[in-house]
Parts: structure tokens; C-alpha cells; sequence
């Protein structure tokens, strides 16, 4: 335990716990849900190349764009090949331990992309060492719960759907925040706004989406 | 994993931490939080799903013709072998990583007759985070901040004027606030802090617990 030394702490830290694979026994409804979690499934269990090969056709250019889209310090050209290349190889290397009882592939895929992209990113622009990088605080805990691929296909539906509605302001500054990747203070300096006005506007385009649940709502 | 905290990062670090603009001081101790928290981890796939549906209607760009067979030749012979996640289930991932890459020193330092600390280096300047210990039952010195703290508790508990502070809570300290922690009497406490200013001392005998006043961005 955490006692006199520091470092006795993480002998009771490496008691890893085995991850139990439960994915192999999916409905046959579920199989038809959403054919990427299926292709990235097949890639964890049996190395599959042709689902990697179906998989990397479909998130390559839309991983590229994703780079592209980055408005952050330390953006380079090349960038978005290199974003493709080193998330893929991620995604393969990795692939073993996705669960799709925890996330959808899509979304498994853009939290690799999203902690890869500013990782770079740092890189590029921070010549210091960093012990830690994005990736280190994603984590995958057992959940209790599992979401079945139906139930995140269709809340994966209502968030495309309810995204596709929101007034022109609150969908600028959610691509202001997720796409270009600005923090909630360069957003406030670039739009010319209190960090506040931010920090609301953001909370309720969030709400309308019925992502977050509004205060007044709980009360 | 347990779910009992009741003190949580508010809404906007999780929406940041899920865009992955949280600054690295803050995603250290909120990752730390998510470790505890059921609630909070639902809430971030919810906005992770925001981040993915974002990324599909990103503009598509053509990759090379030739981009899947070089990643492929990349990875047979990069002789790198395939993880299987191991999940640490005592500690933060992030907080176990520092701890075995980035601790300036193996020991902990005493900071007063019932905290010790031991620093972490970071690579950033805005905050020193580290590790604070309180012994049970043990007071520590009545301080203000002139800057930011977060605290995420690890281990056993803690008090203050305001409440009690359980593992996994997640607690900010803003400028101008005062409080005075103390350790719970049924063991030591172990809490992860960022902090980005000096504290201010305000009991008149603070010049005593120099160490206190102050911090070492790393």
C-alpha cells in the first residue's frame, strides 16, 4: 500500500485484471446494426486484413479530413497522412481489446483519433518531454452496463439527427471545439465572447441535443 | 468499480477533456475522477459520440492510392505485437504511469508534522501536480489559494469546513478560497492535486510550512 515509500504502491497497482472478451456472442440483430463495430470486431478476434482493409477505406479519408480540420498550433501539411497512418496502426494494434458493449466503433475510433491528433500535435510544437500524452488518460474500465450495438446505433442516430437541427451558433461552436479543436478560452478570444458566453453556449447546444442534462431540468 | 463520489468535474471540463483541449494538469486529475466514477464515464461517451458524429461529417479527404498496402508493409514489419488492454483496478491509468515514469523523487517529502508530498514532472508549466499524503486525523495548516487546485482523493478521506471528501471526488479550488483540510481519524489519505499557484498561509505561524508556499511546475 501507499506507506512510507512511493514505490511499494504499485505492487498492489500491477494486479491487472483479465479482460473477459464478450463480443463473439452478438444477436444476429445486432451483427446488422452497424457493420463497422462487425469489421472492427473481426480485426480484434482474427486479424482479419480484408474488414482492416474495409475499415481503413471508409475511416481513412474521413480520419484525414478530421486533421484537416484542426485549427491548433504546431499544424503541419502533412499531418493528415500522418494522422491516418499512425491511428490505423493504432486501431490494429488495439483492435483486440475493443469491446462493443462499450462503444461503437465510430466513436472508439474518433477517441483514438482525437488523443493521436493532439499528441502530434503537442509534439510538434513542444520540444519538452512530456511524460504523459493524451492517450494515457483513456482508459476502459468494466463496466457494469453493457450498451448493446443497437441501443448505441440508436443513440448514435438521435445525435446525427439532433446535430443536423441546432441553430447556426451552437453548431459553430461545437465544430469550433471538436473539429478544430480550440479550448473553451481560444474559442471565447476568437469569437470575440466572454469565456462565460462560451462556456453557456456550448452547455446548451449540449442540452438541446439532450446530451447533457440541463440544471433547471434536474431541479 | 465503485461509484460513490459525489463532487465531480463540472460540465464544461468533461465537454473539453472529451475534445481533448483540456489542458494536461486538468486531464490528469479528471482522468483520475473518471477511474471512480460510473456517472461521469457515461456522461463522456455521450460526448465522445458527439466527437464522432463531428468527425463523420468532417470534410472527407482522398488518401493515397498506395496509403493501405505501405500501412500494412508498416506494420509486418514493425515486429510491434498486438495489446491486449490490461486495466489497472487500483489506480487512475495516468496516475500509475506517472508514478512509474515521473516522480522527482522515490520518497515522500514532509511538508507539515502530518503532510507529505511527492512532486511529479509533467513537461508543462502551469501547475505542479503531485501526490499529497495526510495521516490520519492529522490538520493541516488553514490556507487560501491565489490560484486553481484540483484534487482528486485516491485513498481514504478528508475534511474541511464544507464537507467530507471521499475516494475518487473530484474538488476545485478557486482564487480567494480558504479552507482548512483534515485527514479523516480511521486512516491516511492519499489525494492527486494540480495546482497553479502558491497557497497562502493564514495562520499567523504559517512561515513555519515554508515548503507550502511553494509550487514547482514541472
Amino acid at each position: 500500500m501507499m506507506t512510507s515509500t512511493i514505490n511499494t504502491a504499485n505492487s498492489t497497482a500491477n494486479n491487472n485484471r483479465v479482460t473477459v472478451n464478450r463480443v463473439t456472442t452478438l444477436k444476429s440483430s445486432e451483427k446488422r446494426s452497424d457493420q463497422w463495430s462487425q469489421l472492427l470486431i473481426s480485426v480484434g478476434e482474427n486479424r482479419d486484413r480484408k474488414a482492416f482493409a474495409q475499415l481503413f477505406k471508409h475511416f481513412g479519408p474521413l480520419l484525414k479530413g478530421f486533421a484537416h480540420a484542426s485549427r491548433n498550433e504546431g499544424w503541419f501539411p502533412g499531418l493528415g497522412d500522418d494522422l491516418v497512418q499512425e491511428v490505423m496502426i493504432k486501431v490494429w494494434n488495439k483492435a483486440a481489446g475493443y469491446n462493443a458493449e462499450k462503444a461503437s466503433a465510430t466513436t472508439w475510433i474518433y477517441t483514438v483519433a482525437r488523443n493521436c491528433r493532439i499528441d502530434m500535435l503537442r509534439r510538434k510544437s513542444n520540444t519538452q518531454h512530456l511524460p504523459l500524452e493524451n492517450e494515457d488518460f483513456w482508459h476502459e474500465p468494466d463496466e457494469e452496463t453493457p450498451i448493446s450495438l443497437l441501443q448505441q446505433k440508436r443513440s448514435e442516430d438521435k445525435v446525427q439527427a439532433s446535430l443536423a437541427q441546432l441553430p447556426k451558433e451552437q453548431d459553430q461552436i461545437l465544430r469550433k471545439v471538436y473539429l478544430e479543436g480550440k479550448s473553451h478560452a481560444e474559442a471565447s478570444a476568437e469569437l470575440g465572447l466572454p469565456l462565460g458566453t462560451v462556456k453557456s453556449r456550448v452547455r446548451l447546444a449540449l442540452q438541446k441535443m439532450q446530451i447533457i442534462v440541463s440544471k433547471e431540468a434536474q431541479e | 468499480m465503485i461509484n460513490s463520489t459525489n463532487h465531480h468535474p463540472d460540465e464544461n471540463m468533461l465537454i473539453e477533456f472529451s475534445a481533448g483541449t483540456l489542458e494536461t494538469a486538468a486531464s490528469i486529475c479528471v482522468s483520475a475522477h473518471l477511474h471512480f466514477c460510473s456517472s461521469c464515464r457515461a456522461k463522456l461517451l455521450r460526448l465522445d459520440q458527439v466527437g464522432s458524429q463531428m468527425m463523420s461529417e468532417a470534410e472527407p479527404i482522398e488518401v493515397a492510392d498506395n496509403a493501405f498496402d505501405s500501412l500494412m508493409e508498416k506494420i509486418d514489419t514493425s515486429g510491434i505485437e498486438p495489446v491486449k488492454s490490461t486495466p489497472n483496478v487500483d489506480l487512475p491509468f495516468s496516475v500509475n504511469k506517472l508514478m512509474n515514469t515521473s516522480l522527482i523523487s522515490k520518497n515522500w517529502k514532509r511538508l507539515s508534522s502530518s503532510v507529505d508530498v511527492a512532486r511529479f514532472k509533467t513537461g508543462q508549466e502551469k501547475f505542479e501536480v503531485a501526490l499529497h499524503k495526510i495521516c490520519a486525523g492529522g490538520k493541516t495548516p488553514k490556507h487560501g489559494h491565489e490560484g486553481v487546485e484540483y484534487t482528486v482523493v485516491l485513498k481514504g478521506s478528508f475534511s474541511d469546513e464544507d464537507a467530507v471528501y471521499r475516494e475518487g471526488d473530484f474538488l476545485v479550488r478557486n482564487p480567494g478560497d480558504v479552507h482548512q483540510p483534515m485527514g479523516a481519524q480511521n486512516g491516511e489519505c492519499i489525494c492527486l492535486s494540480a495546482l497553479s499557484a502558491p497557497i497562502k498561509l493564514t495562520n499567523p505561524l504559517g512561515f513555519l510550512m515554508k515548503p507550502w508556499l511553494r509550487i514547482n511546475p514541472m
